[in-house]
Order: structure tokens, then C-alpha cells, then sequence
């Protein structure tokens, strides 16, 4: 199993991005995973961006603030070894953290087509509603035990046949995300919801239902956690619902499905049994 | 056509007698001049004829709008407006919270209309620009709790709704050997959002409501009846195209704006319109109390209608509508020694139903103690009478049924009782005495099933009164029917001159209204100011959002409009003149599809006699009568004067066709009016 070390301080500056091994697909993996250490943020603009180029000089002023490497003794907004945590008793399903994850990466991954859209499909949080209770969403990073099915990997990454789903490791990776090793989708090797669809269900099948797709490119979308300053913990309103905290680790037993979470909450809350 | 924003340009219409939908694409002009919701609900009342006087609301030509506004959508507190011909034979334009507004946005439309009846029970499943009529036989019959988390899942987007592809080839052999047998496929997200009618809409209850997510209601006027009649059960809807805006990042920053600033109101964020009961009923004395017989108790100990003691008896989350940060719903689980409440699960009580289904049915005092005695009971006691006030809420909702006119019609019964005029024998042997549960959940029960006595009280309270009037040849009885313009009163009274006053009642276009707005302008008799008040709120209604937070909006409500849409010339004035299109084509309707002869005498006198015959026996306000005893003041100087200043005739209150055409709607209702002027 893949260890991911706790630390609440900024990753130490990388002069030079790491080597990666060239994949089967004979493209380089660091080709779109350019380095981009907090020290050096702002040269490079990765190219996991759907079929756009890959590796394209930055653009003098971009949008998103690239992170200032922290002063000695600060504490960086990107923590590893940090998980996000739900408390949907504490939501009140009002759907800014949706909106807000939503709006980051269509902004991100589809700038034009979406510049005059707000939509909530390229969310990767979604709340539910269930009536009386909410149902807080997003992928739980379910790193599933060896022991048990053979595998230290995220199940949807377990069955991705083109091996799209990656772990981008510390300190790499898109401008922004720097402090933990986060999620992400090849969207250059995802076939798109027209082709496949094994992701979204192993993980609606056995865990949650935390892939989606977006509506533009039709390509599988997962919460990053942002790369550790996850948007919609900023954006949520209520105290306690979304909280991004040193945490425990194997994310398996925090994923419901949706209605059977909505279940346990009708029972916690409300004492009540409800089939839904 | 131009490429559109905040709007989509196009309203479904679905016609259940043909099983067709065709879509409507009204011009841009004509979004500019309504808005959308409760104004653009009026225009289309007239354009296609609904005013008609013999058309009957609860018959199949009878228009039914599901309708929203330019910002509705990814605007916070979004809500959706219902307009229909009412049962009750007047406008009905009533709003709802929630998430629905927003996903009919999302899914690309500006209102849904339906018109026509299905031959047997429907629901409209929406998901984008796919609408499809289905069976909704297996909802029927079924509370709207049940049936909404049933057709939730039953409309999924494309890519929700795959088969399963995995085969055991894909995982690893220890992984294959575990996996449970069952292959779900891809059908876990819930994101559809549901409008349904309980038992009482399907049989057609007039007060029937239409709700969603439980507890959110488009309360008033019956347009669960509308519904009902159409055997239409639910629309479910799931959009994902999402909302188009002119300048998302204007319209954006204006958004975060309104919901930063709703962050730091913790009137709503701690107990929503439970945090008025106090005020109401100790401070105002104007709360319902026993049919309004009394507006406060004189014990302040009386405090289960307060939103402290309700949260620690018993609220358990903070639920908002879409985008809101007022989060005002506070779910329950009621906890009672009495089984036929405990453990069931309710919202609150809000203020309304506090008042209509609380107070009102003289749920809040010991036995056989009147409101002006000190309180007897313990803490104990007090929960328990909230544990009613929860459960009566609840069988209001899950059937679809207003509170408030429900409230009203009970309290009516309860009066009769007490006073002698009915006793259980009326009533199919219910002995219905104040604060009395298991009587008043019998009652209910039958007037949602029409059975027995609950077919005539399933007319409202108005129906009611005049029913047993008749009945017992006692016209008095007249006298305890709390309704203006034939529908019940809210829970907020117009004696006490520290609450409503009188002319808000009288002349809100939408029949008793509370939301109707203008308070401060009727108090000091300042009509434009009066006027200006009303149409904020009626275009609020056609925006769509909640008037919750109003004060939020306040400042960045007409730049919102113009972000949404790109009409960068959209003014204040503009705002004004879609409220004032509203008036004067609900005003319009209701002397048409009424046929009235003299409005004043016939329509807008028609108040509750209690206002003028019987002072405030305690409280603050002791002695208080509304308008100060002088309804011929009221209707005689006030009402012409505000009539007049609506460019209105000050005999009649008819719109003037001078009027009209300054309003820009002389069009669609000059020949109407020129029938009644
Ligand atoms: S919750 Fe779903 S998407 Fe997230 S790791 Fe688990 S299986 Fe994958
Ligand atoms: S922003 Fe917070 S309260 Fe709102 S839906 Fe998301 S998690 Fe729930
Ligand atoms: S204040 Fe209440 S009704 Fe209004 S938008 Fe917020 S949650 Fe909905």
C-alpha cells in the first residue's frame, strides 16, 4: 500500500521534477505531470487538460494564485496526509460546495465552452438529497486492503483498463496543487462515458458514487482534493460539514452508497427505518 | 434568435388529454416585461383564456404553470412559482423552495405548463429536453414523503443510468471471488428533484398544496387540487445543461455577495420563522390563539412556539434550498408519550403552521384552561404540546394539504363547538374540542379522503362556515370564519396595530396573503409607497427567490437581473412595472372569472367579521380592532385612494385602459377590462 506520509508544512522547493518511468502508451508520464514544486509554481501549465498541449509555457498572468513557498516556520494552506471529512448531519444541502468545485474545474478544463455557463455537472462533489437528510457525495479515496482483493489500489483505479486514474505524487503535478499526492484523471487515456463506464461502476457497485463524468469531453472526473487546499471546504458555509483534517487513512470505510448512507442517516437521526 | 441568457426562452407545454408537449418560446420582450414566475403566470392566465368565467379549475382546461425567473437557477434561495386558476375561483400564484426551481433551469427550461387530463395517474418525468409522461400508479394513494423518494430514483441523467459492464476478466482473482452477487450497474445518484401531491391533492382537497423535499410547500390556494384533478402525481425533474448567464462573473461575485451576507443573519440561521413566536404572541399580541379568540397568552411561560425551546426539544438539522446560507427548515423526529406522535418525523413547526396548527387549535394550554389563565403545566406539558403542533404539521404536509387553511377551517369547527352552534354529531361523531390531536387527525383523515363530513369541509373554511350557516339557519355563524376574500388567515393578525395592517389583506392580489408585502406604507397610509412595496415582492415572485432574504438581495437584485440576462438597461423602474402588470391582471381575473358587478361589495369587503367586531380581549394591544373600528374608512377613503394611485378606478378598482397601456399589457387584457370599467 501506497504510504502517504503526514505533514503540515509546504513540500520543500524541487529545482528539478522528478523522472517518471515512460508508460506503456510510450508517452512519458512526466510530460503532463510537469513538476511544478511550490518554489517553481507559475513556469509551466501541466497538460492533463483533456486533448489540449501539453506542456504550454505559462501565460504571464494566470487566474489561479500560484502558491508563495511559505516562510520559515509557516504553514502551508497544502497538507499531505490530510483527508476530507464529511459530517452530512452538519450539511444543509445548499450545493455551494458543488458549485464551487463545479465552477474551478469547468473554468479549469473548459474555459471557453463554459464562460458563460454555470453548471453543477463538473462537480465532483455532489450532494444528494433525501428529503430530510443530505447525503454529502464525493469520492472517499478508498485505497482497498491487500489482504482483501488483492490490491493497494483505489478500486476504480483497480479497473480502469487504460490506467487513467493516477496518483500524482507529492510535490508534482498540476500549478496549485502541490502538497499531497492527489487523484486525478489521464483525461488523454480516459475512453469517455460512451466507451466505459468501469470506474463509476465498481465504485456506485461496491462503495459510493464518486465518479461522474463531465458533459463536455464525456471523460471521468474524481475529487482531487484540489492537490490539499480542496475548494469546497472554503466554500461551505456550515461549520462541521466539510472539514479537511490529519486523518485516518483508508477512505473504504468512509464510502456509502448514496441511499444507503441516506439510510443510515434516517436511523441516526431520526430513529427511523426507511427503504429507499 | 439572439442567443439568450439567464432565460432559456422556452416553457414546456404538456397536454395530458393528447399526450403531447410542445414547447412555447415566448419573445424576449415578453420576458422583459414579466420576468418569469408569478407575473408571466398572469399573462399566460390571460393569453390563453383561463380567465374564461366558466371554466372550471378543477376541469381539464385549466392551466396549470410550474414557472421560474432569469436568475432562478445558479442564483442562491431559488424558488419556483405555481400559477393556476384556484379551486377557490381566484389567482393562485404560489412559491416553493427547494431544488426544484433550479433544476428546471438546469434542464433548460423557464416553466413547465400543463394543461389537459390524464386518463389515469401521471407523473412528468424531466430530464433536459426529454419529457415523458408515466405511470404513476405504483405513487398513488402515497403520502408525498413516500412517493417523492420513489420517483427520485426513477429519472436518472444518461450517464446515471448504465447497465453494468464490469466483468470478473476486469478485477484481480481474489477481487472477483469476493464481489457480492449483485451487480448494481450504474444507478446511485439521486441528483432528480420532485413536486407531488399527497392523498389530498388526488382527491382534489381545494386548500391542497404541492410539495417537495418533504416539507417545502407551494402552499396556497389549492394548486395541489389543480393538479390532482389533472391525475398528475408528481414532476420529477434532472437538468444538467446548467445556466446560461451573460456575465457569469459579475452575476458570480454578486452571488457570493448575497450569501457572505446571509452568513452572518443568525435570526434564520438559528431557528428560521420559529424566531418570531415570542414576539407574536407577547410583544405584538397577534398570534392565533383558539380561532384567533385571543392573540397572547398571559403566561410568557407559554413558550413551546419559541424557536429556543423548539430547538432544544427537538431540532435536529439545518436545511436550505438551493444556494441558501438562511437555512430555514429544521427537521424533526417527534418524541411524545403519546403513540400516535412519537417518532414521527416533521419539520419545526415555521411560524405559520405554529400559529394555524398550533396555537389556533388550542393546542398550547393545560386542559379546560383558557389563554388568559396562567400556565399550569410543566416543561413536560409544553413539549407535549409541541410534540401536536409537530404532528399536525406533518399529516398537513404528507397529505398535501395547506396548514394555514387547514388551520383556519379546523379552528372554525372547534369555535362551532364551543359555542354550541355543531357538536359531534355534525362531525361524523369526532368530538372536536380545543387542542384536542387524535380528534383533529381524525378530521383529517376524512377530509383528505372526502369521506363523510370531510367531503363538505374539503371545500375550505369559507365553504365551510356558509355550509353549516345554511345547515342551522344561523347566518352568525358567518361571523367566525377567519378568511379574506374567502381564504384563510394567517398567522398573522391586523388588529394588533404593532403587526399587519388590515389594507394588506385587503388589497394583496393573491387572496390573504402574508408575503404580499408594503407593511410599512399601509401602516402610515403612504400608497406609493404601499404599491412600491407589493411589487418588489411580486416581482420577487416572478424572479423566482425567497423573500427570506430580501434585505440580502436588496442591493445587487437588479444587477443580478442584468448579469443573468445581458438587459443592460434594467432598472428599478422596470422591476416596478412587472409588480404592477401582476396587479392589474390579477385583478383583472378575479372580477372576471367572479363576474363581479360592485368588486368593493361583493369581493373586497369580504372580510373576516371578527377584525371589526371583536376587540383584542388581552395582551399589549387590549381593546385593539383593525383599522381602528373604521372599516368605512378602510373601504370608502383608503381603498379608492390606493386604487387611484394604482391608476385603477377609485368606484370599482378596475385597472384603466390608460393604465394598461402605460403597463404595456393593454393587448392581452384591455378587452377584459373594458367589460368591468
Ligand atoms: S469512492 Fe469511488 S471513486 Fe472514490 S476511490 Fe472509492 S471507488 Fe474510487
Ligand atoms: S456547502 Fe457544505 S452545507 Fe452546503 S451542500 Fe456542501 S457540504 Fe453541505
Ligand atoms: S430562507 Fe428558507 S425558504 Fe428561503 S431560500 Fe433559504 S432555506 Fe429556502
Amino acid at each position: 500500500m501506497a504510504e502517504i506520509k503526514r505533514r503540515d508544512e509546504a513540500p520543500k522547493p524541487e529545482k528539478e521534477p522528478k523522472k517518471t518511468e515512460t508508460s506503456a502508451s510510450g508517452v512519458s508520464r512526466r510530460e503532463f505531470l510537469v513538476g511544478s514544486g511550490a518554489g517553481v509554481a507559475g513556469l509551466v501549465i501541466g497538460g492533463v487538460i483533456g486533448n489540449q498541449v501539453i506542456g504550454k509555457p505559462a501565460a504571464p498572468a494566470v487566474e489561479a494564485p500560484a502558491a508563495e513557498a511559505p516562510a520559515e516556520g509557516e504553514v502551508s494552506l497544502y497538507k499531505a496526509g490530510y483527508n476530507l471529512v464529511f459530517d452530512s448531519v452538519q450539511c444543509t444541502g445548499c450545493m455551494i460546495c458543488a458549485e464551487a468545485c463545479s465552477e474551478k474545474y469547468a473554468t479549469f478544463l473548459h474555459p471557453e465552452e463554459t464562460a458563460n455557463v454555470v453548471s453543477l455537472e463538473f462537480a465532483r462533489i455532489r450532494p444528494m438529497r433525501f428529503q430530510y437528510v443530505d447525503v454529502i457525495n464525493v469520492c472517499s479515496y478508498c485505497n482497498l486492503y491487500e489482504w482483501a482483493e488483492g490490491s493497494s489500489e483505489f478500486p476504480c483505479e483497480a479497473v480502469c483498463p487504460e490506467d487513467a486514474i493516477i496518483t500524482v505524487p507529492e510535490g508534482e503535478g498540476e500549478e496549485g496543487y502541490y502538497g499531497m499526492g492527489y487523484k486525478w484523471v489521464d483525461r488523454e487515456k480516459c475512453l469517455g462515458i460512451d466507451k466505459c463506464w468501469r470506474c463509476a461502476e465498481i465504485c456506485e457497485d461496491q462503495f459510493a458514487s464518486g465518479m461522474s463524468f463531465d458533459p463536455i469531453d464525456r471523460k471521468a472526473q474524481v475529487c482531487s482534493r484540489c492537490g490539499g487546499d480542496p475548494e469546497c471546504v472554503k466554500a461551505c458555509p456550515e461549520p462541521g460539514a466539510l472539514t479537511w483534517v490529519p486523518a485516518a487513512r483508508n477512505g473504504r470505510y468512509f464510502a456509502n452508497h448514496p441511499s444507503d448512507y441516506a439510510e443510515l442517516l434516517y436511523r441516526k437521526i431520526y430513529n427511523h427505518v426507511r427503504e429507499l | 434568435m439572439a442567443d439568450l441568457f439567464g432565460i432559456t426562452g422556452k416553457i414546456a407545454r404538456v397536454d395530458l388529454t393528447t399526450e403531447t408537449v410542445t414547447v412555447i418560446e415566448p419573445a424576449e420582450e415578453i420576458y422583459r416585461k414579466y420576468l418569469g414566475g408569478s407575473a408571466m403566470g398572469a399573462y399566460f392566465l390571460f393569453k390563453e383564456g383561463i380567465f374564461d368565467p366558466k371554466l372550471d379549475p378543477l376541469g381539464p382546461d385549466n392551466l396549470l404553470q410550474f414557472m421560474i425567473g432569469p436568475v432562478t437557477g445558479a442564483a442562491p434561495n431559488a424558488r419556483i412559482t405555481l400559477v393556476t386558476k384556484s379551486p377557490y375561483n381566484i389567482f393562485c400564484a404560489s412559491t416553493c423552495g427547494g431544488h426544484f426551481g433550479s433544476e428546471l433551469k438546469y434542464a433548460g427550461w423557464d416553466g413547465i405548463q400543463v394543461v389537459g387530463k390524464a386518463s389515469k395517474p401521471v407523473y412528468l418525468a424531466v430530464m433536459d429536453d426529454t419529457i415523458e409522461i408515466r405511470d404513476a400508479s405504483h405513487v398513488w394513494g402515497k403520502g408525498v414523503e413516500e412517493a417523492e423518494l420513489i420517483l427520485k430514483s426513477e429519472v436518472l441523467a444518461e450517464l446515471e443510468s448504465r447497465e453494468g459492464m464490469i466483468r470478473d476478466a476486469d478485477l484481480n482473482p481474489e477481487w472477483a471471488a469476493l464481489r457480492p452477487p449483485k451487480r448494481l450497474g450504474m444507478h446511485a445518484k439521486r441528483l432528480a428533484h420532485v413536486m407531488a401531491i399527497g392523498p389530498g391533492g388526488e382527491n382534489q382537497v381545494w386548500y391542497s398544496c404541492v410539495v417537495t423535499e418533504g416539507a417545502r410547500a407551494a402552499g396556497r390556494w389549492g394548486a395541489g387540487a389543480v393538479m390532482g384533478s389533472k391525475n398528475l402525481k408528481a414532476v420529477v425533474v434532472r437538468g444538467t445543461k446548467g445556466h446560461k448567464l451573460a456575465d457569469k462573473k459579475t452575476f458570480l461575485a454578486l452571488v457570493s455577495g448575497i450569501q457572505k451576507s446571509e452568513r452572518g443573519d443568525y435570526f434564520w440561521r438559528s431557528y428560521g420563522t420559529a424566531g418570531i413566536g415570542a414576539n407574536s404572541a407577547y410583544v405584538e399580541d397577534a398570534f392565533p390563539i383558539r380561532n384567533w379568540q385571543w392573540c397572547s397568552w398571559a403566561d410568557p411561560h407559554v413558550k413551546a412556539i419559541t424557536g429556543p425551546f423548539m430547538d432544544q426539544t427537538s431540532f435536529v438539522r439545518k436545511v436550505s434550498c438551493y444556494g441558501c446560507n438562511l437555512h430555514c427548515l429544521y427537521p424533526v423526529e417527534v418524541t411524545s408519550s403519546d403513540p400516535l406522535m412519537d417518532g414521527t418525523m416533521s419539520d419545526m413547526p415555521d411560524w405559520e403552521a405554529m400559529g394555524m396548527v398550533g396555537g389556533n387549535l388550542g393546542y398550547m394550554e393545560m386542559d379546560g384552561v383558557d389563554p388568559d389563565k396562567p400556565f399550569t403545566g410543566s416543561v413536560k406539558d409544553q413539549a407535549e404540546h409541541l410534540a401536536k403542533l409537530q404532528y399536525t404539521t406533518f399529516i398537513h404536509d404528507d397529505n398535501s394539504l395547506d396548514f394555514i387553511e387547514g388551520g383556519a377551517n379546523i379552528a372554525l369547527l372547534m369555535e362551532l363547538v364551543q359555542r354550541g352552534f355543531i357538536d359531534s354529531g355534525d362531525l361524523d361523531g369526532i368530538d372536536l374540542q380545543w387542542g384536542d390531536v387524535h380528534a383533529v387527525d381524525e378530521l383529517v383523515k376524512k377530509i383528505c379522503a372526502r369521506d363523510g363530513i370531510g367531503d363538505k369541509l374539503a371545500q375550505g373554511t369559507y365553504e365551510t362556515a356558509r355550509y353549516f350557516a345554511e345547515l342551522k339557519g344561523k347566518p352568525e355563524i358567518m361571523n367566525y370564519s377567519m378568511t379574506a376574500h374567502h381564504y384563510g388567515q394567517p398567522a398573522h393578525d391586523v388588529r394588533s396595530p404593532a403587526d399587519k395592517n388590515a389594507m394588506e389583506y385587503v388589497t394583496v392580489n393573491r387572496a390573504c396573503a402574508h408575503t404580499g408585502g408594503g407593511t410599512a406604507g399601509f401602516k402610515t397610509g403612504d400608497w406609493a409607497a404601499a404599491i412600491a412595496g407589493q411589487n418588489v415582492s411580486a416581482a420577487q415572485n416572478s424572479l423566482v427567490h425567497c423573500q427570506f432574504p430580501a434585505g440580502h438581495w436588496a442591493g445587487s437584485r437588479i444587477d443580478l437581473i442584468k448579469a443573468a440576462t445581458g438587459w443592460s438597461d434594467f432598472s428599478d423602474e422596470d422591476l416596478q412595472l412587472v409588480g404592477a402588470r401582476e396587479y392589474a391582471l390579477s385583478r383583472l381575473f378575479e372580477i372576471h372569472i367572479r363576474q363581479l358587478k360592485d368588486p368593493k361589495a361583493e369581493w373586497d369587503r369580504q372580510v373576516p367579521p371578527r377584525w371589526f367586531n371583536d376587540p383584542l380581549p388581552t395582551g399589549s394591544q387590549k381593546g385593539a380592532v383593525a383599522y381602528e373600528g373604521k372599516p368605512d374608512v378602510l373601504f370608502n377613503e383608503a381603498l379608492p385612494a390606493y386604487w387611484k394611485e394604482r391608476g385603477w378606478t377609485e368606484d370599482k378598482g378596475v385597472p384603466t385602459l390608460d393604465t394598461l397601456k402605460k403597463l404595456g399589457i393593454d393587448d392581452v387584457a384591455g378587452t377584459v377590462a373594458s367589460e368591468h370599467l
